[in-house]
């Protein structure tokens, strides 16, 4: 594809997706083999308006971070793996901007894991839930019982002091607790 | 320090100050100078230029300050564990360049670098204050609009606020700065009531986001000789920045700080975590769009700032505080914007009320 027809078909893209003109602009501004790569992957996985945008962000974003051309983040395994195969393309675009925001948030990734995980490991009894903030954005684990008889409540209450231990640890946790 | 101004403006009621006879001496004809009736205009952006902030960065205006010169710490809040801080604003923009800076944000209608030619009525608000509450300490800084001695070599006005400082024992004066431009200060005698603080960052994020500041370690050998000239010194590491490596690159800062003044020296250290409004992010990113220090792991915190997500930001917090509380002799340190729920967990004890803050800012060290 020539630079021409690049933009041409960047530009057409663009346009029947309705997508903002500094999205274009950005787009168009990045090296020829980047600018290609991204519309191989925004008509293999039909990215919608705001998949669109949201995509160009997070490449952006990961390209300073690592130094790197959007064209090879994009020819990672992972992501040429959701833009090459063959299921629905709804699911697949959701699946790819997933992925780059793991890659553009791999810290997090891995501590929401952990936590997760740790969470999982408690075996709570239905009835309670722990909340973790959205983002980890605070240092605050929010625990919710639910309980319709005061039976129940008593129950749940005695399940959870025996889970005291693994919810304080929760909470060191999301301290930030570098023995965890 | 090295200025890049583009052109100065001068108030006509301003042309016989002795800030504005010491600013033509020191610049003309190098720089062009304008006078006008009233530079107010002269202080708001050009919506045209590419940068408006940047060109405002390169235009000094000498005026009178309208208001007072004396305000509380913009960033005090009942949300946070709040240290007192007073502001005294003797300038408004800085000729350095940091791409994190949140005067990008705060003076974006009006970022020409004002520089004020009556700052000598500060010294009746300053004595008000003193006079006004005997018993009480007061910090004082004249940091946190400009950096206090980025452009003293031309004013000269440290050195009166200084001797200003020195007769009134209840306050204290904090002069803060990315410079090493402290020659102005050796030759006076501070009597214990200034203190000189350094904001200093690992040498990664000088490199990549503190134009024309001073490098690190020549801000770590300035406090030095301001130490041994009879000052106080004190040390922000703010903003502290999670990128990969700073586990290691910001107790390697704290280790040289205590490498270069002993910890019993240290007046106090503030530790802060990059912190952005929705606003100043997009403003930043748009003037330093390769800059991976403005490219964290960020997320929206009930406060509406962006700050690197909880339990990596007080993971290097603990280091850093660690690193500090092995020093072999206390180092008062303290969190800036932070709630005191993070105080907490950071020093195992509760945030001090802004009041007590105050008094142990003014006296320790
Ligand atoms: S030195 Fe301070 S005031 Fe100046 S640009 Fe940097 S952060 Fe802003």
């Amino acid at each position: 594809m020539t630079t021409l027809e690049a933009e041409q078909a960047i530009r057409a893209l663009a346009g029947a997706r309705q997508l903002q003109d500094p999205y274009l602009k950005r787009w168009l501004a990045r090296e020829q083999a980047e600018r290609v790569a991204m519309l191989d992957a925004a008509r293999k996985l039909r990215l919608r308006t705001g998949q669109l945008a949201v995509a160009l962000d997070l490449l952006e974003e990961i390209a300073v971070r690592e130094g790197a051309g959007i064209d090879s983040i994009l020819s990672r395994e992972n992501l040429q793996r959701l833009i090459e195969s063959k299921g629905p393309a709804p699911a697949r675009a959701s699946a790819f901007i997933a992925e780059l925001r793991a890659i553009r948030f791999p810290r997090l990734g891995a501590t929401l894991r952990r936590l997760s995980a740790e969470i999982s490991a408690l075996a709570l009894p239905s009835g309670v839930n722990v909340v973790l903030p959205k983002d980890l954005n605070s240092d605050e684990l929010v625990i919710r019982i639910s309980v319709r008889s005061p039976d129940e409540f008593d129950r749940l209450m005695t399940m959870l002091a025996e889970k005291r231990d693994g919810l304080a640890r929760l909470v060191r946790m999301l301290g930030g607790d570098d023995e965890l | 320090m090295n200025f890049e101004l583009d052109e100065i403006f001068i108030e006509e009621d301003s042309r016989a100050s002795a800030l504005a006879r010491r600013v033509i001496e020191a610049l003309s004809p190098r720089v062009p100078i304008r006078f006008v009736a009233d530079a107010r205009a002269a202080t708001l952006a050009d919506r045209n230029a590419a940068d408006p902030f940047g060109k405002g960065k390169r235009r000094m205006v000498i005026m009178r300050r309208r208001g007072a010169f004396l305000m509380g710490c913009p960033a005090a809040s009942a949300r946070y564990a709040c240290c007192g801080y007073l502001v005294l604003a003797l300038a408004s923009n800085c000729p350095m360049d940091c791409s994190y800076c949140f005067l990008q944000d705060y003076l974006a209608d009006n970022p020409g670098f004002q520089v004020y030619s009556n700052y000598a009525d500060a010294f009746a608000e300053l004595g008000r204050l003193a006079a006004g509450s005997p018993e009480r300490q007061f910090r004082v800084g004249t940091g946190e609009f400009a950096d206090s001695l980025a452009f003293d070599s031309i004013t000269g006005v440290a050195r009166e606020f200084v001797e200003f400082f020195a007769a009134h024992r209840n306050l204290t004066l904090e002069l803060k700065t990315k410079t090493d431009e402290i020659d102005g200060l050796l030759s006076i005698e501070p009597r214990g009531a200034t203190m000189v603080s350094w904001t200093v960052s690992p040498e990664r994020v000088y490199r990549t986001s503190e134009r024309r500041t001073a490098p690190p370690s020549a801000r770590l050998r300035a406090a030095r000789c301001v130490l041994e000239a009879g000052y106080r010194v004190a040390f922000h590491l703010d903003p502290i920045i999670a990128y990969p490596g700073a586990e290691d690159d910001y107790p390697r800062l704290a280790e040289e700080i205590l490498d270069t003044v002993a910890p019993e020296k240290i007046s106090f250290v503030s530790m802060g975590s990059l912190r952005m409004t929705p606003a100043l992010r997009t403003a930043a990113r748009r003037r330093f769009p390769d800059d991976p220090m403005l490219l964290g792991e960020d997320i929206l915190c009930p406060d509406g700032r962006y700050r690197a997500f909880t339990p990596l930001r007080l993971r290097l917090y603990r280091q850093i505080a660690d690193r500090f509380s092995r020093a072999g002799a206390p180092v008062q340190t303290y969190l800036c914007m932070e709630p005191a729920s993070v105080h907490r967990r950071i020093f195992a004890a509760e945030a001090p009320t802004p009041a007590d803050a105050r008094e142990r800012l003014c006296c320790a060290g």
